[in-house]
């Protein structure tokens, strides 16, 4: 039993939040603080014949203006290994987002101006924009010295020949996605300054401090040590803000200038320049006898990912590790290309790869249920996997329960089995129908892949708590979480735990607030923090109480021994703190991976997964094409809920932005150029437009994972797609296979049908 | 941030207004701002000195015995409010609460709307089948000018530098009619429509169809009205065939373009898909016994 | 350069200033009052709503100078010194925000709502928050919160 964890608790920070007190990035002042701005590029792709900033450097209140030539370090960064982002550009412009020059001036208005009187003299070069034609050989190059598939991975195990030869039946499809935008309210921005000893400071809306001190560093060529990144309040960021942003160019301004610089994008700049979610276009083939199960199984994936590599390998890594599905599938030869282009840059988003991959799965089952005339319901079931199911990475899934557990409360709670009874043809030019769709998540960065957090929890002499965490929280709820997770272990109410937000001087590296890793990894490093203090609370109360510590715990406040609270957790604090017992302690932990993965597994194989079931009812307009979506069951393993408001929370808005894939957004561009730069031409969903969500939790707890439980933020979104898709055909017949799906696409479509 | 407006006033008379807007070409009017502020912020608009009319009395709905008067400040809030609009004009009332989201409604103006000379404006449709005019009021005088033939192309309409809208007038119904919108767009909330139609029809006294309105929005350089089809509605009725027809007559009405939102394709066939809907729905409506007249 | 009369949160501030920035900007850099946020900075998101002489409207598409002798409520002036709005407490209550960049926003144009419709049904809620975008959430708990700090409802 647990008295803190699963318990309904409201956010850290949320007293701040409603009152307008919390402060984000942009909320920061200090005295004698510049404005900062980023130059970007009117044509791309181009070769930079000239920048001439002389006349903007005269321009009274302009203190700074800096081009390549003022990045002391090395101007270029990295997602993960491969650094090929310049800081600002200096030869060519490889897309829209390439900043050219940073200026720092007096006031708002003066920036502008400065930006305005900086001379670029570019040369239009050709492009390259299609990342299939980029493939092909004596295609046009992004970088002359690279080629343009960055990357070609193969994930092959089993006899896949042999598996289409015995398959009864084989089916083919070509899916595409779209170029996504996270649209996190709160857009990009830094304030840096400079300390008196020559520290840089920088407070970011980010995800990954402790990285973006590292590529700050690198990049002003100071010691690590030199750099202190701060995040305050962050207004989302779904894999948008994982990579730095401005914070260097903040950082850049603040030292060439002295005083403090505030750099906050624009919506249209936020949307130009940031990592978006990879298009990708597959190609699945699957084959499965005439009962239903698979027999093998072949996925091509090309995913364009602009000219910077950013995290494009790692994304196109995730969606080929997971390709198979949340099914056994005995023979799987599937290859991934990260492809250079000219286009906007893709990285990390929400779900990194699986929506996209989840999307083809998903609609080939339905196709092989729709070829085989079995249930799409029972032909999942028939092939899904179970505890002991070697993936095609060679990972052996640790605890496969959840997957059919999912589908089983997803059936039950959509009234899957009993759709027929509900009409099909409500009215006029309306078709309804029924689409379900089921998906496999990964927890953390997969072996291989340096994958550890710590935190430094204290416990003061009354009886309170700090816990100081480098995780950040950008609405996901890491730090109620982790402040759960303490207030348990430790017996105190959540409410006296202080949460202090990620600072690299304060604060120990949890690593990035991303790959769904945060709950696990800072979860369990927190466990291990309070236990060590727990060890001296319960020592000291024995001291005090002349009991052994093994028949004490602390719960509530209170010490407790057989049954009756003996004295309370404050006065076990401040006796502890008379007998010189500890009470504070680092936690630290790495992500384990037991005996559970192959010996030839793919390198960067998880050992966590996740599992989920989401059920779509939709009306189709069959005259407009509109697609309505009448309900949204979704159904998510979460090992074990934490909090239930939040879990709720970040399952129902991960549908949510499901549903935008689905429906509505896409970034679309022109020779790389995005079109829609404002969220009045960049849709996201609205309080009318989304539908009413019925919600269902799966806990089967992973014994890995602190009080069992796992990450579930970014599943959520990656079943919404397919199942929306998936009821569309349901509803009138037609394979719907390029998102999002318009009404013009649905029309389309029909008129294509007859 | 671009170049910002040079100045600011909000004079307390129409003639001060007016003086301060002919005192430069670039001076502007302003009122809700909810299209100028934007424009400003992407440079495609540089206002000199901002003309703001707010302390102007120009927010009135008032029923004459011909007409119903809106001052040019009546904000689409103040449509969603008002009970005669909501008894006598029910298409601008469902158009109003179409429009943006409720704080966008709170300041954008029925005459921005108009004046703004959006192919799409949400407002222009329900007010030409209700065959609305505007009253434009310059140094020389005022005139009245059908809505019909206010707009010229994208941006661009009848009002003359130095001129001001005041005023919207709309005839008051008569007699047994039904008028409906409906809009088209790529989501149910703050968003600029794919298609946009309004229609109004009017019964004699025998129950033929004495007057058929059918204007469009988002499909032409300009709100457009489908003449033919109105004409096909009045001298055949409402039988479902003649929907048919007049519903692709309407159709080749425009002249859409694609853009972000849909192609022109689409436009054209959702126009033939929202008049036969919105004309079948009148003809339900309007059936003996239904209550209306 | 203008002296304009701003009447804030009770308190009636003289500020010097040019008249065509955005109220936004007056109330976040002049005032300190940094509730209000921007998102988009055109009016699409919702994230700077304030209540402008009784209506929630889009702080970044006002003109300081149209604010002039304007009464105004923001989302710092909502709780009645450390007491919470009843809006405030649901909010918290129905996790109605995850990020919070949109609450401010959010709360002030329910406010504004509230103050017309004191009592709504959920579908109401729905359409009243239809101009306040939230990346986050579903908006259901939003509008869960708005109906029962309208109704004094049961805590969840």
């Amino acid at each position: 039993m647990t008295s803190v964890v699963g318990r309904p608790t409201a956010r850290v920070g949320a007293v701040e939040i409603v009152t307008g007190r919390a402060q984000y990035t942009g909320d920061l002042t200090f005295p004698g603080m510049l404005w900062g701005a980023l130059l970007y590029p009117v044509h791309s792709p181009a070769r930079i014949l000239r920048i001439d900033a002389a006349k903007a450097r005269r321009i009274s209140g302009v203190m700074a203006v800096l081009t390549h030539a003022d990045v002391p370090g090395l101007n270029r960064f990295a997602y993960s290994y491969v650094e090929d982002q310049p800081v600002l550009v200096s030869e060519f412009v490889r897309y829209q987002g390439d900043a050219l020059a940073a200026v720092a001036a007096v006031d708002e208005a003066t920036a502008a101006a400065a930006l305005a009187t900086i001379e670029v003299d570019l040369e239009l070069i050709e492009g390259v924009f299609d990342p299939v034609e980029a493939m092909q050989p004596g295609a046009r190059r992004v970088w002359p010295d690279r080629n343009n598939v960055h990357e070609h991975l193969v994930i092959e195990r089993g006899d896949i020949e042999a598996g289409f030869a015995r398959a009864e039946v084989v089916v083919e499809g070509e899916y595409t996605t779209q170029l996504i935008e996270q649209a996190f309210l709160e857009p990009e921005g830094a304030v840096a300054t400079l300390e008196a000893d020559g520290t840089i400071v920088v407070y970011a809306s980010c995800q990954s401090p402790h990285r973006d001190r590292r590529q700050i560093a690198v990049a002003l060529g100071l010691a690590e040590n030199q750099v202190r990144v701060m995040t305050p309040y962050v207004g989302g960021a779904f894999g948008g803000k994982d990579e730095v942003h401005v914070q260097i160019h903040a950082a850049l301004l603040a030292r060439a200038t002295g005083r403090p610089v505030r750099l906050i994008r624009s919506r249209e700049e936020s949307i130009r320049t940031h990592v978006k979610r990879h298009p990708i276009r597959i190609r699945h083939k699957l084959g499965a006898t005439r009962d239903g199960r698979i027999t093998a199984l072949q996925v091509e994936a090309i995913g364009d990912t602009g000219p910077y590599v950013n995290a494009g390998a790692e994304v196109m890594s995730v969606l080929a590790a997971t390709a198979s599905g949340p099914y056994r599938v005995p023979a799987a030869r599937i290859d991934a290309f990260t492809v250079l282009t000219n286009n906007p840059i893709c990285g990390a988003m929400r779900g990194f790869g699986i929506p996209q991959g989840t999307f083809a799965g998903e609609r080939q089952m339905d196709k092989l249920s729709r070829e085989l005339g079995i249930d799409p319901l029972e032909i999942r079931f028939r092939n899904g996997l179970e505890t002991g199911t070697v993936l095609p990475t060679g990972a052996v899934v640790r605890e496969g329960r959840p997957m059919k557990a999912c589908l089983e409360k997803a059936a039950e709670r959509s009234g899957w089995r009993e759709r027929e009874e509900i009409e099909r043809e409500p009215a006029p030019h309306q078709r309804r129908g029924w689409g379900l769709a089921a998906n496999i998540f990964t927890v953390g960065f997969g072996r291989s892949v340096p994958d550890s957090g710590g935190v430094n929890l204290e416990m003061t002499p009354d009886g309170a708590a700090i816990l100081r965490t480098g995780a950040a929280d950008m609405g996901q709820g890491a730090h109620t979480v982790l402040a759960q997770i303490a207030a348990e272990e430790l017996g105190i109410g959540v409410e006296a735990v202080r949460v202090v937000k990620p600072d690299t001087d304060r604060t120990p590296d949890a690593g990035p607030a991303s790959a769904s890793r945060t709950t696990f990894v800072s979860g369990n490093a927190t466990r291990r923090a309070a236990a060590a203090i727990r060890a001296s609370l319960l020592e000291a109360a024995s001291l005090s109480i002349g009991r052994p510590a093994d028949e004490l715990h602390l719960e509530g406040g209170y010490v407790h021994a057989a049954g009756e609270q003996v004295t309370t957790v404050a006065e076990a604090a401040r006796v502890a703190k008379e007998a010189n017992l500890p009470l504070h302690a680092d936690g630290f932990y790495a992500m384990e991976y037991p005996e559970q993965l192959l010996d030839d597994a793919y390198p960067h194989a998880h050992q966590v997964f996740t599992f989920g079931t989401q059920v779509a009812r939709v009306l189709v307009d069959t005259q407009t094409g509109r697609v309505t979506v009448e309900e949204l069951t979704l159904v998510q393993d979460a090992g074990r809920v934490i909090n239930p408001g939040g879990a709720i929370g970040q399952l129902e808005g991960g549908a949510a932005m499901g549903w935008g894939y689905a429906l509505i957004e896409e970034l679309k561009t022109t020779d790389g150029r995005t079109a829609n730069n404002s969220l009045e031409s960049y849709l996201i969903p609205t309080s009318v437009d989304l539908p009413p969500m019925n919600v269902g939790l799966v806990e089967i707890p992973e014994p890995l994972a602190p009080f069992g439980a796992k990450g579930i933020g970014e599943a959520t979104l990656t079943p919404t797609a397919p199942a929306i898709a998936n009821a569309v055909a349901d509803a009138v017949g037609i394979s719907l296979d390029d998102l999002p799906l318009t009404p013009e696409r649905v029309l389309t479509a029909l008129a294509r049908s007859g | 941030m671009l170049a910002s407006p040079t100045g600011y006033a909000a004079p307390t008379t129409l003639e001060d207004a007016l003086d301060l807007l002919a005192a430069d070409p670039d001076n502007t009017i302003i009122a809700g701002g909810t299209d100028l502020v934007p424009g400003v912020r992407a440079g495609r608009q540089t206002p000199g000195l901002l003309v703001d009319l707010r302390r102007l009395p120009l927010d009135h709905i008032t029923a004459e015995r011909n007409d119903v008067r809106l001052g040019a400040r009546v904000t689409f809030t103040d449509v969603l409010e008002s009970s005669v609009l909501a008894a006598e004009y029910p298409a601008l009332v469902t158009a109003a609460a179409d429009i943006g989201g409720p704080p966008i409604r709170n300041r954008a103006t029925l005459g921005g709307n108009l004046v703004n000379a959006s192919p799409a404006a949400d407002g222009a449709p329900p007010l030409l089948v209700y065959d609305a005019s505007v009253v434009l009021a310059g140094l020389s005088g005022r005139r009245e000018v059908p809505l019909l033939g206010f707009f010229e192309r994208p941006g661009h309409t009848v009002l003359q530098p130095g001129e001001i809208l005041i005023e919207i007038r709309v005839p008051r119904p008569a007699g047994s009619t039904v008028s409906s919108f409906v809009k088209l767009g790529p989501r149910n909330a703050m968003a600029i429509a794919i298609v946009n139609a309004a229609i109004r029809v009017d019964l004699d006294h025998a129950g033929g169809v004495r007057q058929c309105r059918i204007a469009l929005g988002a499909v032409a350089p300009t709100p457009i009205r489908a003449l033919e089809a109105e004409t096909l509605v009045v001298s055949q009725g409402l039988t479902p065939e003649t929907i048919a027809r007049a519903a692709a007559e309407a159709a080749r009405a425009t002249s859409p373009i694609d853009d972000l939102r849909a192609t022109a394709d689409y436009r054209r066939r959702m126009v033939e898909v929202l008049v036969q809907r919105l004309l079948t729905g009148s003809a339900a409506e309007l059936k003996p016994g239904n209550g209306h007249g | 350069m203008a002296e304009l009369s701003l009447r804030v949160n009770g308190t009636t501030h003289q500020v010097k200033t040019d008249p065509c920035r955005m109220l936004l900007s007056v109330l976040r850099e002049d005032l300190g009052l940094t509730g209000a946020k921007e998102g988009c900075g055109q009016g699409d998101c919702g994230s700077c709503v304030v209540i402008l002489n009784g209506r929630a409207v889009n702080s970044c598409l006002v003109y300081a100078g149209q604010a002039d002798g304007a009464e105004i409520v923001t989302i710092e002036g909502l709780a009645e010194g450390e007491v919470l709005h009843p809006l405030q407490q649901s909010f918290i209550d129905r996790w109605a925000f995850q990020c919070g960049f949109c609450t401010p926003g959010m709360l002030m144009t329910a406010y504004g709502f509230l103050l017309e419709t004191p009592h709504p049904e959920a579908d109401e809620v729905r359409k009243a928050i239809s101009g306040n975008l939230c990346r986050c959430t579903n908006y259901a708990n939003i509008v869960a919160a708005v109906v029962a700090a309208a109704t004094g409802g049961p805590q969840p």
